[in-house]
């Protein structure tokens, strides 16, 4: 593995920010909507029983710490599509650029776009509801850690799916992180959700990591067995979720990458 | 010395076999051409020599090694440019060379990017976004970024197609003069006839996957004894045509010219019988086939076959 190669796919998609206004109001401006949407309403709910301090905390940090798991899931998968969009594949793997050079090149650029996203969401929250994230101490880094393997395996998976199937599933990239969020326990606890959507929440792992997350910012307390459930599922997915993005790169060099489209 | 062996490439996409047993080599300095008509598996072959397309079976030796084996030290040494692929929409000419540059093992990229601007005449359209190059510049840029590591083999698909001649025939001049520079090897796969003739040292004709003939583009072009008489006739212009048709001779009317083609032997007959019929001509011109006339018969009796 060389360093040089990692920089060059950095180099790349930074380049890219120069042109694409797109991208940097990406960054700032769908976090922003959310935190505004649901800090309101929060603040509403707030509003009808001032018992319920801790909903908004609750929604609000759920809310920024969700944007860890799907920034780092985007990231990969959107800079898979924007080469198939460019028919660029071929210019990049026809140099000396391994596939993980390039994989990892791309956990690297999503998690410093993800790091900018998390700062900038944590001063909103704290300007505008005066909820300060920083006030789970030393904690936030372990929910950090488990929600980015979660975004890693949710982005491994959608670009073997992308690399197998090209452009007409496209939509996964925008769409499977929400899709699991309904059973992911963002906003609320996993005894609140019916028994069939329960039985899917136990495998996923994020929604220990709310849970935890929740637990924290309630009793104070860091529960330890949902944290260690959290991170077995999720380095589980990450194997897999490896495996099955090699098969799918063998696969598209077996159809030739001048047909991933 | 063969810097490139290829030896019984075949690959089949489900029932269809794109590329058929294919063995060649390539020579240092030699420029190869790859001709055939659409899907004969030209891109396929490129495909796979540069590592973007496993192979069904076979193997792709480049300086002695295995490309299965070696494919980074292996790629450090080919450039690639093809008229399928394109450098990224939202990115200057530029930046697309320096961030290409990252992933070979340059000493001074700076330096190499400037040499590069003045080689292709970038440096006017360096930075504007390649979303706005015609598509002339698009393929110089894309040329350039063939060109970037100092490649000992350049893997060209098509490279001038969206040119104009002016253009194209500088490209051409480029590669013979890298050629003799650096001893540069280029297989180069193209539909421009005059083009493949002018540039390769030898030709692979590929068809239905399969090589065909092996050999330079001059002996290509000898192997066909179809040869074009191009009479200027100022009158009795359909007395010829009545000629022809008698004697089951090809021709061609554009305006007061008509080329017929004909067997080099027969060319004496042909004038002797004109002067017999009292056909005159103002101006003759005798046009030795040509690779297209190689290409047009081949494929030809191949369709005649099916």
């Amino acid at each position: 593995m060389k360093f040089r190669r990692i920089f060059g796919v950095i180099l790349r998609n930074t380049y890219t920010l120069k042109y694409n206004y797109e991208e940097i109001a990406d960054l700032i401006f769908w976090p922003s909507m959310d935190i505004l949407l649901w800090g309101i309403t929060a603040y509403f709910i707030k509003s009808l029983n001032p018992n319920f301090g801790s909903i908004l905390f609750a929604i609000i940090a759920g809310l920024v710490f969700w944007h860890i798991t799907w920034r780092n899931q985007y990231e990969m998968n959107i800079n898979l599509l924007k080469e198939l969009w460019n028919d660029n594949l071929i210019n990049l793997f026809s140099t000396p650029l391994r596939f993980s050079e390039w994989i990892l090149s791309h956990l690297i650029f999503g998690f410093v776009k993800m790091a900018i996203g998390f700062i900038f969401g944590i001063f909103l929250v704290y300007i505008l509801y005066s909820v300060n994230i920083f006030s789970l101490g030393f904690y936030i880094l372990p929910f950090m850690g488990l929600l980015i393997l979660s975004g890693w395996w949710m982005g491994f998976l959608m670009v073997g799916v992308i690399m197998r199937y090209g452009q007409r599933v496209q939509i996964l990239a925008w769409a499977f992180a929400t899709m699991l969020s309904p059973f992911s326990a963002i906003f609320y606890p996993v005894s609140v959700l019916p028994g069939w959507a329960q039985k899917i929440s136990m495998i996923i792992p994020m929604s220990y990591t709310f849970e935890g997350i929740r637990e924290v910012i309630s009793t104070g307390n860091f529960d330890v067995e949902k944290v260690l459930i959290s991170l077995i599922l999720n380095l589980f997915y990450i194997f897999l979720a490896v495996l099955w993005l090699n098969s799918s790169y063998k696969k598209i060099l077996k159809k030739g990458l001048i047909k991933a489209n | 010395m063969n810097i490139l062996e290829v030896k019984n490439l075949t690959k089949k996409f489900r029932n269809v076999v794109a590329v058929d047993n294919v063995s060649f080599e390539l020579e240092e300095g030699e420029i190869l051409g790859l001709l055939g008509p659409n899907g004969a598996g030209k891109t396929t072959t490129i495909q796979m020599l540069l590592d973007v397309l496993i192979p069904t079976s076979g193997e792709i030796f480049y300086f002695g090694k295995d490309l299965k084996n070696n494919r980074e030290s292996i790629l450090e040494n080919i450039g690639f440019s093809s008229t399928y692929t394109h450098l990224p929409h939202y990115l200057a000419v530029r930046d697309c060379l320096k961030y290409t540059s990252y992933f070979f093992d340059i000493k001074d990229r700076k330096k190499r990017i400037k040499e590069i601007e003045e080689i292709f005449q970038l440096k006017e359209i360096s930075k504007k976004v390649t979303s706005s190059l015609s598509s002339g510049q698009m393929t110089r840029a894309n040329l350039a970024k063939a060109f970037i590591n100092f490649p000992k083999i350049l893997l060209l698909d098509e490279p001038t197609a969206s040119l104009d001649p002016e253009a194209a025939k500088e490209i051409r001049d480029l590669f013979t003069r890298e050629k003799e520079r650096f001893k540069t090897s280029i297989i180069i796969t193209s539909h421009n006839m005059a083009e493949i003739e002018e540039i390769c040292d030898r030709v692979l004709f590929i068809d239905h996957g399969k090589i065909i003939a092996d050999d330079s583009p001059g002996n290509l072009s000898k192997s066909i004894k179809i040869s074009h008489v191009e009479l200027l006739i100022q009158n009795n212009l359909e007395k010829i045509v009545g000629y022809c048709r008698k004697n089951n001779l090809k021709y061609k009317i554009e305006r007061k010219y008509i080329c017929i083609d004909l067997n080099e032997e027969k060319i004496a007959g042909l004038l002797d019988d004109l002067s017999k019929e009292g056909i005159r001509y103002d101006e003759i011109s005798i046009n030795k086939p040509t690779l297209e006339d190689y290409f047009l018969q081949v494929i030809g009796k191949k369709k005649n076959e099916i």
